[in-house]
């Protein structure tokens, strides 16, 4: 326990004296609400809705997401201080667990600042609170699972590049498998198998407000499965 | 203390250690010396749970680095090659977490850090991020890294590599230190640092401890005699030569304007005070009778394949 806190402190350190991590997280907050206020005209669009602010999130989250979380595990290898952390007397899942939290909570906080988007427009009409609580749990579901498996994609692959190409593919063949359904004309089982991994499908339940278990067990299945795979790979490494 | 029995790793089909065992025991430090390539590192990497042996075992203060990798690692203190380190981190920041990761907790880090900020001489960059560190500092950050949590065993991959020379010294100084109460394995393959700080060698050659014992043990296990440098004041005469040469064989003559200097390899039964004994026969004036300790380093090279 000890030992993933401070790999977690260590993280954030290392998060925060480079400049990466604000990089990211300004270029987020600039682009979504740039997309929103200016592209999608909100004011002009005169309707008290964010579905649209919210609804470019989880394409966005396909490039946020794997550059917060590509050097996780690939910095590591090509600075050669892996071989610190792991003879660390620390276990490799205590290791893996201790990355993580420390990738999230930089995911969480980039998805906390946008709170100063309802917060700036509310006074101008009557926006639906069910609904923008609905989508920051489908947000918070979302960065749990991406950020899981861009570590994943950090520990296996080579370097930092192809962490970020693998892990950027993934989420948004999750992203975008509910469009790759409607312009395929797949068959019943293939499109089905579409349905069920699509993030978009899962994620206009909770933009509407509704939170389905079935949903909150799928992004649960996929974090805890991308985790104990992250730690296996640790573990496989050393015996290559 | 350090037990390797019978470790064996390959990478694909190379075989890069094989069947090794050793032990290090406390108040030892012990030598891991061969040529780049032989397996130094491998071994220290099977020893330190950073990859597991195909076959054979490792055990860390009695514990299996596979089977109890937590509690063999708490003893554990390892300067991996080259001393990596996290760049971004400034020293502070960094070894409070190496020693809050291995179980200190924030009294004793304290301690832990005043200690080994004095004990590397580390207080004028404490607070500098380590990529801004020149290479001897970041070497010493390594070596802090590694003793942070006052270890049973210490592992030192090539610990004074890439140091100048006053720095080197001051490693050597640690590592003897440390080698009185604890367990100390390091690698190197320069010669003169295991005469320096090692009771005792092992002497690695494709994978596989081809000789060991203390320096002295191992030199003359293939002792070809005394080597001796003779300088005198003027050049020889082939009668003073012939006789010097029953001595032992002459395998080098340098003059440098008045001066001559005579590499001699002494006979089996021979030794320094025969030279003088010529000397005076032949009434040589002698400037200096030098005994070579090379002998190390060409047993050395005919161990490991080099040429003498």
């Amino acid at each position: 326990m000890r030992g993933c806190l401070a790999v977690v402190r260590k993280e954030l350190l290392s998060y925060f004296n480079s400049p990466v991590a604000y990089v990211v997280i300004v270029s987020f907050l600039v682009f979504t609400s740039v997309w929103f206020f200016l592209i999608h005209d909100f004011f002009a669009a005169d309707i008290a809705s964010l579905r649209r602010y919210y609804g470019i999130m989880p394409l966005v989250f396909v490039v946020l997401i794997p550059a917060l979380t590509m050097r996780m595990w690939a910095e590591e290898r090509t600075a050669g201080t892996d071989e610190i952390l792991l003879t660390l007397p620390v276990s490799e899942m205590s290791l893996v667990l201790g990355k993580y939290l420390a990738a999230l909570s930089l995911v969480l906080v980039a998805i906390l600042l946008t709170v100063f988007v309802p917060l700036s427009v509310r006074q101008l009409g009557q926006f639906e609170r069910g609904e923008i609580h609905g989508q920051y749990i489908g947000l918070t579901l979302l960065a749990f699972a991406g950020t899981a498996l861009g570590g994943l994609f950090s520990s296996v692959s080579r370097n930092q590049i192809s962490a970020f190409v693998l892990t950027a593919l993934l989420l948004l063949f999750f992203t975008l498998a509910a469009e790759l359904n409607v312009a395929l004309q797949l068959p019943a089982g293939p499109a089905a198998v579409l349905r069920f991994l699509s993030f978009e499908h899962r994620f206009r339940n909770l933009n509407r407000g509704v939170l389905d278990t079935r949903d909150l067990t799928f992004f649960a299945g996929i974090t805890v499965a991308a985790l104990s795979l992250t730690a296996v790979s640790l573990v496989a490494r050393k015996q290559r | 203390m350090i037990e390797a029995r019978e470790l064996t790793r390959r990478y694909g089909s190379v075989l890069a250690v094989d069947r090794v065992s050793f032990d290090v025991h406390p108040g030892q430090v012990v030598g891991l010396l061969g040529p780049n390539g032989a397996g130094k590192t491998t071994i220290l990497k099977a020893l330190t749970g950073y990859h597991y042996p195909q076959e054979g075992s490792a055990r860390i203060g009695g514990f299996d680095i596979v089977a109890e990798p937590v509690e063999a690692k708490r003893r554990l203190g390892y300067l991996p090659e080259n001393a990596p380190a996290y760049g971004v981190l400034t020293v502070d920041e960094y070894l409070r977490f190496v020693g809050a990761a291995r179980g200190l907790s924030r009294a004793e880090r304290r301690a832990a850090m005043e200690l080994v900020a004095g004990l590397c001489g580390l207080s004028s960059v404490w607070f500098r991020p380590i990529s801004e560190l020149s290479k001897g500092f970041q070497q010493r950050v390594g070596l802090a890294q590694a003793l942070v949590h006052d270890p049973e065993v210490v592992i030192l991959d090539e610990p004074t590599s890439g140091l100048d020379p006053n720095q080197i010294r001051e490693v050597r100084r640690i590592v003897e230190d440390l080698g009185r109460t604890r367990t100390v394995l390091l690698s190197t393959h320069i010669l003169s640092e295991v005469e320096a700080v090692c009771d005792r060698v092992l002497i690695l050659d494709a994978g596989r401890i081809v000789a060991s014992g203390t320096a002295a043990q191992i030199a003359s296990q293939l002792h070809r005699g005394t080597v001796v440098a003779v300088s005198l004041g003027r050049p020889l005469q082939p009668g003073e030569r012939e006789a010097l040469a029953r001595l032992g064989e002459i395998t080098a003559d340098r003059t440098d304007g008045d001066a001559t200097t005579l590499r001699v390899v002494l006979g089996e039964d021979r030794d320094t005070g025969d030279v003088f004994d010529w000397a005076v026969a032949h009434g040589v004036r002698l400037k200096a009778v030098v005994p070579e300790r090379d002998s190390l380093e060409e047993l050395f090279s005919r161990l490991t394949g080099g040429s003498p």
